[in-house]
């Protein structure tokens, strides 16, 4: 276990400083006359990884505000997205995979799943506030009136009604990614041969579900912690936008329409980075669940 | 008698049955798409056709929106619009993603394990972001391009980690010690592994890249007027629609079913198959 984990943290290691190589050639950009062929550019470039070396992040060109100012501001409204998307993820997402991954159910709601799954992340939040805005008669932020944040947390009542909705866009995109796991994990265990040759040991189905199928099933999960950021962190750009929300992704999206690169260079890195951390976790964690060593 | 075989069998069938609906789904947005021009009753970003923000009704059926546009006309337009950057774009997935995964897996150890390296790490990013990224880098009109680009590293990752297992299999190995090249033997497992696959894969990435492409232009970096697909439809609507559903209603759906018809195309076991 201890070699793996090894392994995989050298992994890490290695993204984590392709992911600041990245970041720093998309810096670079901003730097004058970067684009104007490929030896400015790689001298840009290294002028920026230099000064990653010496951490300093530049200035935003929008605000003039230093980077890791921006980001200190604006992160934590969408870590604080991600991390309640999470909760959503996790409480509709798993018993849906669980309901829907094995069985004759499985091939009953597959289609219908398809259905669900079709709507853009975009249209999904539309929907919600076209519902919370004519059912509930809330106030829906959609049209850059009132935006939220920033802040991870709800100062108060008003604010904690508007993070509803954007909590709510991400966590399902969660739970898309989720379900999908564990039903792609689901299916992969029950074409396990030693799941018929334990019963004919005399375990009943129960305990055979319980002791081995549920380990790989979650084991499953884990190994898609990757995949399930990345459609959280997306989610985060599109309601962020939809809800106009201050946050990191909004940062992104609206530093690339204004070139402003090291911003968006900034923001990139540190998507990158949680992408590879899950990555990390998740691969640990899986390990640990399907093969825990010789002390058990 | 196995009692397992009726229902693997009534599985398959409904998995065909599905299937055939999906391409047949696309097939006929295929026809809307190459005659939305003569199915349209008003070219594309025409304004004061009728109304402004006319509801269903009879003389218009999607209603009208803030400019007195047709809707079911620009839907028309918009749907035209997002084929023609999603197929393209698609077909740049599927090479430089699961192709080009499954070749490089067999280049020299160096170099692959250094193509797997970089390409980890963009497929690290969201794709929706590294799209935008790539867009805002080039132009507008390199939407496609951008999107196909950014849907492919996650592809190649998942390509080259399939195929390295099967470079290591025992055929790989026999095939290796019967005195069988490794371009002819590269030639034979993509063959062999591409043939069933392809239809599926290629539906698969036109619906990966139609959400990228839809979204992008949702947040102002996809199509630009008079060329409006889905996306930007909505999100011109985004501003009106709480009191006029159908401005983002009916380019909504569409865009769904799109997506729908794709994702059926491409097998309804998407996703539960490493």
């Amino acid at each position: 276990m201890l070699r793996f984990v090894l392994n995989e943290a050298g992994r890490l290691l290695l993204g984590l400083f392709g992911a600041a190589l990245m970041a720093a050639a998309v810096a670079a950009l901003s730097v004058p006359h970067a684009a104007d062929g490929l030896a400015y550019f790689l001298v840009a470039w290294a002028g920026r990884i230099n000064e990653l070396i010496h951490l300093r992040f530049g200035e935003s060109v929008i605000s003039g505000l230093s980077i890791f100012v921006e980001l200190a501001t604006r992160l934590p409204l969408t870590l604080g997205l991600v991390g309640e998307g999470v909760v959503v993820a996790a409480l509709v997402g798993v018993p849906i995979g669980f309901l829907f991954g094995a069985g004759p159910v499985r091939r009953a709601a597959a289609p219908l799943i398809q259905i669900v799954a079709a709507a853009p992340v975009f249209c999904a939040g539309l929907a919600l506030a076209y519902g919370a805005a004519s059912l509930l008669h809330w106030p829906v932020p959609i049209n850059g009136g009132a935006s939220i944040g920033p802040g991870a947390f709800p100062q108060n009542a008003a604010q904690a009604q508007a993070m509803v909705l954007p909590a709510l866009t991400v966590g399902l995109a969660g739970a898309a990614a989720v379900q999908l796991a564990l039903r792609r994990a689901a299916a992969e265990a029950g074409q396990e041969s030693w799941r018929f040759f334990l019963r004919r040991m005399g375990l009943a189905s129960w305990d055979v579900e319980r002791s081995y199928v549920m380990p790989q099933i979650f084991a499953g999960l884990l190994a898609s912690l990757g995949e399930v950021m990345l459609a959280l962190l997306s989610a985060a750009a599109v309601a962020e936008w939809v809800f106009s929300c201050r946050g990191a992704a909004d940062l992104f999206v609206k530093s690339v329409a204004l070139h402003d690169w090291s911003a968006a260079a900034a923001v990139l890195f540190v998507f990158a980075s949680l992408t590879l951390v899950a990555q990390f976790v998740g691969q640990c964690g899986a390990r640990l669940l399907t093969n825990p060593g010789p002390a058990r | 008698m196995n009692p397992a075989l009726p229902a693997v069998t009534g599985a398959q069938s409904l998995r065909t049955t599905l299937r055939v609906l999906g391409w047949t789904g696309l097939g006929l947005i295929a026809v809307a798409v190459s005659l939305s021009d003569f199915l349209a009753s008003a070219p594309p970003d025409a304004a004061a056709i009728g109304p402004l923000l006319t509801p269903p009704s009879e003389s218009f059926k999607f209603g009208t929106d803030i400019l007195g546009r047709n809707m079911l006309s620009e839907t028309l337009h918009g749907l035209s619009a997002s084929v023609r950057l999603a197929v393209p774009a698609a077909l740049i997935a599927l090479l430089f993603g699961t192709l080009f995964g499954s070749v490089a897996a067999r280049l020299p150890v160096l170099v692959s394990l250094t193509l797997r390296w970089l390409l980890g790490i963009l497929a690290a990013l969201p794709a929706l972001l590294l799209a935008i990224l790539i867009i805002a880098l080039t132009a507008r009109g390199w939407a496609s391009l951008a999107a196909g680009l950014s849907a492919a590293p996650l592809a190649f990752v998942r390509g080259f980690d399939r195929a390295s297992v099967q470079a290591r299999a025992v055929h790989s190995e026999y095939a290796r010690a019967t005195g069988i090249s490794s371009a002819t033997l590269l030639r034979r497992d993509l063959v062999y592994e591409f043939s069933g696959t392809l239809s599926a894969s290629a539906a698969r990435a036109l619906a990966a890249v139609t959400i990228i492409l839809s979204t992008a232009s949702f947040l102002g970096f996809g199509a630009e007027p008079p060329h409006r697909d889905l996306g930007l439809m909505i999100a011109a609507a985004k501003t009106y629609y709480l009191h006029a559903w159908w401005t983002a209603a009916f380019p909504a759906l569409t865009l769904m079913i799109l997506i729908l018809f794709a994702r059926l195309a491409a097998g309804l076991d998407e996703g539960e198959r490493p």
